[in-house]
């Protein structure tokens, strides 16, 4: 219990003065502005702001996705920001899991074939590898059956699942989503986030966009981001040790008082 | 409109495509269109010097002392041909001479006075000097147009010839329009009476027919009736010449080329239509959800369809016309690098119907190809369309699973890409052996051509010494031979029989040129296709252009016709055969002795251990043998003491009954007081003394030249259609997969691995039409070596494997830049999309 206390308080990521502007022609869009930031090991932030407010933009800018403008990243002591497109992408493989809103699965692969291909992207075939690979997957409630399928052939719920496992089976040092159950009816929506508390209890560090309160409701700490600066900051206890109710209330008044 | 509309529309959405498209069309048309023009003028520019120079239709060359007047006599009864013109006229056989450079050169030259060309044709003077100034001129004459288009001439400077060591300097008074004797294989110089008279001391007499008939004429025919009615073999005494032959010989290089260039616009074609078939086909994959969308609105799936074509009858068609255009332009320069060829003005009226054809028959090709591929939308209801098409949806067996790989994750992701683009995969196949082939054979033939005229040595199936010598009448060859075999300078001396030595086949009519040796196994430039040389008098061995047009083969008998008799010979071998336009035949010195046993061998072949020392050597055997008996005949010495004018004098007598009275031997003794001065004729044994190597310059010197140039320039375009194909191939996988590629970048695969997987996936379809175009390219060659030059040349295995290693790394360099792209996906935008 004091150990898990002790991770908490180290920074797998911090930012310095993060800026992130977007020109279109003449005008220019300063979406982050000077976003000092830290995220924590086996801390499940979520990031929680109105539309156009930059939660998508930080969530790229943290993970290597997208370079900022100005300022600086820091991967607990590895400045990132300066990194070539390719050498981010090496980053990203070694240290991040993605999971969409859209899902984005390759169409031409099986279920199994999309996990394997992020996970060959760092790890080389192993007997112990395909065997953790089916296990994650049957874990989720995919089983081999259903390994053998197509995204095309899987519903939304299931594509999602699929998803999340092809993130978290590098072991990555953060697993960053993007609104994971927006386009997820409610029933799968929970099965999903299930999904997320489980990966998160077993001290996997997330950083989740949402604008959910439901999805929200799963964090440890809920950061509020309003005109690409964070305006508030809201911590929880794990999901599952305080009562859900109080729980959504404290969010539910955090949140009305950043104006939500 | 509103069709055309939507065709814009994708016609600026895909730029770079519908510039390929354009290019690919454009090179097609004006490939073809350039050879429909030029093809037919080829043709025209000859009938129009023929008709210029109303030069006779057939002209003999008898060898003087072998005329008989009956010969002329068959040709009025016989052939009913009331115009025979005959005259007097000088040939010299690989005549030696000096080119521009000062460098020795060689040509067959007949030259003929003033009179005797206006007998055969109008006498037609194109660029020469003033008239005035003719008149000055000590040894004015005149050369055909061959040696201001190809050697460079210009009136006023000097053309030398060479011979017996004595120069015999003209000057150019000015070209002229010939209908005959304006190629490479033979020339014709008119000089004045009296360089008549004293190249006469140099030069074979002979005399020349010339005339036209109705009738259909056959040379073998006529030689029949000649010997049915002389008893006397015409065959090695007379030079045939005729209009058909003088375009066939001057055209034949240049319709290669033009067939060459159509094989290009085939290439090019294929691969415009494939890359019209490939795009429309991924437009409609990638515009699937935009046809529902359409088709919802009330688009009929034909006016889609209509779209599409649309936009290739816009690309192909303004490609077509460009190329057409252009062609129409090139005519000039054309008509420049034909009158090279040809060594003739050549003046081309552009054919505007012909481009035309060819303009609208590219078009509708293209429109075809776009409407077979275009009506795919119809197969697209909204419903489907809006679920991205059936075909999408995947229900077969996964090919190559992640779970079984071995080795790169990258090569295995590449290798099950290649699975989902099968059918592109076969398109783009089909393309690469076409480019392959065309790339290859162009790369044989330049490797071939890279050192000259060298290769063409080697499988011109005849010895190439460094001196050659007809012998006088009645020499002893061996004894001779064995003279020279005694010089340090010499490496190699052979015995045989000078060229133009012919034989008839029985049962073929067409008569073949005759090579004789004791030992074949000495010869250095006979080139087995198969088989062996032959070794016994009833052995023969024939070209490979003899094999192939009269089905001969190895173990077969074939008749051979001499003076008196026939004899039965056993093909034993095959041999790479260019000269004479490969109709020659092979045997041993006794096996021709079957045939003509009172026929000696009267030549010889000096190879030198260094051939720089030919000229010195040259100048040794002239003064050891003596100049030509002619050449002496000629000589003025006056200098020097009584003795030397005296035996000067001996020497010039001997020379004119060995040259002009067929004396073999000769002694002479003189008294003079006390003393006596004697001599024989043993200096006299040389007739002609040349060079075929100079001889060879002049003839393959420019078809190397020419022929290195056009497949070096062959390789380049190739590389460059190859490159296009591959570019947009790789550009369009590029766009149509970025959501893919993004996913896998969101993953951590770096643009460098996924460019890597994209040209990965090109390498077996690369690796296996590289392949087959390599087998190919060998059968191409074989094919157009045999058609053009009537030998086969020796496919070089590392050259090959080197040639495709080649190909297929500079397609994997082509597709793997062409991928960069890649490096252009935005995950975020991707993601944010």
């Amino acid at each position: 219990m004091i150990r898990k206390v002790v991770l908490y308080m180290i920074p797998v990521l911090h930012t310095e003065k993060l800026c992130k502007s977007f020109s279109n022609g003449a005008v220019q869009q300063h979406v982050i502005k000077n976003l000092d930031l830290e995220i924590m090991e086996g801390d499940f932030t979520v990031i929680m702001g109105a539309s156009g407010s930059g939660k998508s933009t930080l969530l790229y800018a943290l993970s290597g996705m997208d370079k900022p403008t100005l300022g600086k990243v820091f991967f607990g002591d590895t400045e990132i920001q300066d990194y070539t497109n390719d050498q981010l992408a090496v980053f990203r493989r070694k240290n991040c899991g993605f999971v969409f809103q859209s899902i984005y699965l390759l169409e031409n692969q099986n279920v199994l074939d999309n996990v394997l291909t992020g996970a060959f992207a760092v790890q080389k075939n192993s007997p112990a590898l395909i065997k953790r690979v089916k296990e994650l997957l049957a874990k989720v409630g995919l089983d081999e059956a259903m390994q053998k399928k197509y995204p095309n052939q899987l519903s939304g719920g299931e594509a999602q699942r699929v998803g999340i496992v092809r993130a978290v089976i590098n072991e990555p040092k953060i697993l960053f989503a993007d609104e994971p159950t927006g386009s997820l009816n409610s029933a799968s929506g929970r099965d999903v986030l299930d999904i997320f508390t489980g990966v998160h209890e077993n001290g996997q560090s997330i950083v989740m966009v949402t604008h959910d309160i439901k999805t929200a409701l799963r964090g440890t700490r809920v950061i509020y981001l309003r005109d690409g600066k964070v305006v508030g900051e809201h911590r929880m206890a794990k999901y599952g040790e305080d009562d859900l109710k109080e729980r959504r209330e404290k969010l539910t008044g955090f949140l009305d008082e950043m104006g939500w | 409109m509103k069709i055309f509309r939507l065709s814009l529309f994708n016609l600026k959405r895909n730029k770079r495509e519908a510039a390929a498209i354009v290019f690919l069309t454009l090179v097609t048309t004006f490939l073809m269109a350039t050879f429909a023009v030029s093809i037919t003028q080829i043709d025209s520019a000859f009938d129009r010097a023929f008709e210029e120079t109303g030069c006779a239709d057939f002209i003999l060359l008898f060898q003087a002392d072998k005329y008989r007047d009956i010969y002329r006599d068959i040709l009025e009864e016989e052939y009913n041909v009331t115009d025979v013109r005959e005259s007097s006229v000088l040939y010299g056989a690989g005549a030696s001479a000096l080119s521009k450079q000062g460098e020795s050169i060689a040509y067959n030259m007949i030259f003929v006075d003033e009179n005797t060309e206006r007998k055969m044709e109008n006498f037609q003077k194109l660029n020469a000097f003033p008239d005035d100034e003719i008149e000055k001129l000590s040894h004015p004459i005149w050369l055909p147009q061959y040696f201001e288009i190809t050697a460079g001439y210009a009136p006023g400077e000097t053309f030398t010839f060479v011979s017996g060591g004595r120069d015999y300097p003209f000057t150019i008074a000015g070209f002229y329009n010939t209908g005959l004797y304006n190629s490479s294989s033979m020339l014709k110089c008119i000089v004045s009476d009296d360089d008549m008279v004293l190249l006469s001391a140099v030069y074979e007499e002979y005399r020349l027919i010339a005339f036209d008939t109705e009738k259909k004429f056959s040379y073998e025919e006529y030689y029949e009736k000649c010997f049915a009615k002389s008893n006397e073999n015409v065959l090695s005494a007379v030079i045939p010449l005729d209009k058909d032959t003088e375009k066939l010989v001057e055209t034949a290089y240049l319709a290669v080329f033009l067939y060459m260039s159509v094989f290009f616009s085939i290439v090019t074609m294929i691969s415009a239509l494939f890359l019209i078939l490939h795009k429309i086909s991924k437009d409609i994959e990638e515009q699937m959800v935009q046809i529902g969308v359409l088709e919802a609105l009330g688009y009929t799936s034909r006016a889609l369809s209509l779209s599409y074509i649309c936009e290739y009858i816009l690309t192909g068609g303004v490609g077509a016309v460009i190329g057409g255009i252009t062609a129409a332009a090139f005519s000039p320069v054309m008509d420049t690098l034909t009158r090279g060829m040809m060594n003739r003005d050549v003046h081309t009226d552009v054919n505007i119907l012909r481009i035309l054809i060819v303009v609208i028959a590219t078009i509708a090709l293209v429109t075809l190809f776009a409407l077979s591929r275009a009506a795919r939308v119809k197969k697209l209801p909204p419903v489907v369309a809006f679920r991205k098409g059936i075909k999408t949806h995947h229900f077969g067996k996964n090919i190559l699973p992640l779970e079984k790989m071995r080795h790169s994750i990258n090569i295995r992701l590449a290798f099950k890409g290649i699975g989902n683009d099968l059918r592109s995969n076969i398109g783009m196949g089909i393309c690469m052996i076409a480019a392959g082939v065309a790339i290859m054979f162009s790369v044989y033939t330049f490797d071939f051509f890279k050192s000259g005229y060298n290769g063409l040595i080697g499988v011109l199936g005849m010895e190439t010494p460094d001196i050659n010598i007809i012998m006088m009448n009645g020499v002893n060859g061996e004894k001779f031979c064995d003279e020279i075999r005694k010089f340090p300078e010499v490496e190699k001396v052979l015995l045989t029989r000078a060229m133009g030595d012919y034989v008839e086949i029985k049962g073929c009519n067409q008569s073949a040129a005759v090579f004789s040796y004791a030992d074949f196994s000495l010869t250095d430039n006979l080139r087995l296709k198969a088989g062996r040389f032959p070794e016994y008098d009833n052995e023969i061995m024939i070209s490979a252009r003899r094999e192939k047009t009269e089905n001969r083969h190895i173990g077969d008998s074939i008749i051979i016709k001499g003076d008196v008799c026939e004899k039965s010979y056993i093909i034993t071998g095959i041999v790479t055969a260019m000269n004479n336009n490969g109709i020659s035949v092979y045997m041993t010195e006794d096996g021709y002795r079957r045939i003509r046993p009172n026929d000696r061998p009267n030549a010889v072949e000096i190879t030198l251990k260094n051939e720089e020392d030919r000229p010195a050597f040259t100048d040794k055997l002239t003064a050891l043998y003596g100049a030509s008996a002619k050449d002496t005949t000629y000589a003025q010495t006056v200098q020097g003491s009584l003795e030397e004018r005296i035996r000067a004098k001996a020497d010039e007598k001997m020379a004119v009954l060995i040259s002009q009275y067929g004396v073999t031997d000769v002694d002479y003794a003189i008294r003079i007081g006390d003393t006596v001065i004697s001599g024989n004729s043993s200096r006299f044994v040389i007739k002609e003394i040349s060079s075929m190597k100079d001889f060879l310059k002049s003839q393959m010197a420019s078809i190397a030249v020419v022929t290195k140039t056009f497949s070096f320039c062959a390789v380049i375009f190739i590389a460059v259609v190859v490159a296009v194909i591959l570019g947009i191939i790789a550009v369009s996988a590029v766009k149509r997969q970025r959501r893919e590629f993004g996913i896998m970048k969101s993953m951590g695969y770096t643009s460098r691995e996924l460019m890597t997987q994209l040209t990965l996936r090109v390498l077996p379809v690369t690796i296996v039409s590289s392949c087959i175009a390599a087998v190919l390219s060998v059968w191409v060659q074989r094919a157009f070596w045999m058609a053009a030059f009537g030998v086969q040349i020796p496919e070089s295995l590392p050259l090959m494997i080197g040639t495709t290693a080649a190909l297929v790394l500079y397609c994997l360099i082509v597709t793997y830049i062409s991928a960069g792209s890649i490096r252009k996906i935005s995950v975020t935008e991707l993601m944010t999309e």
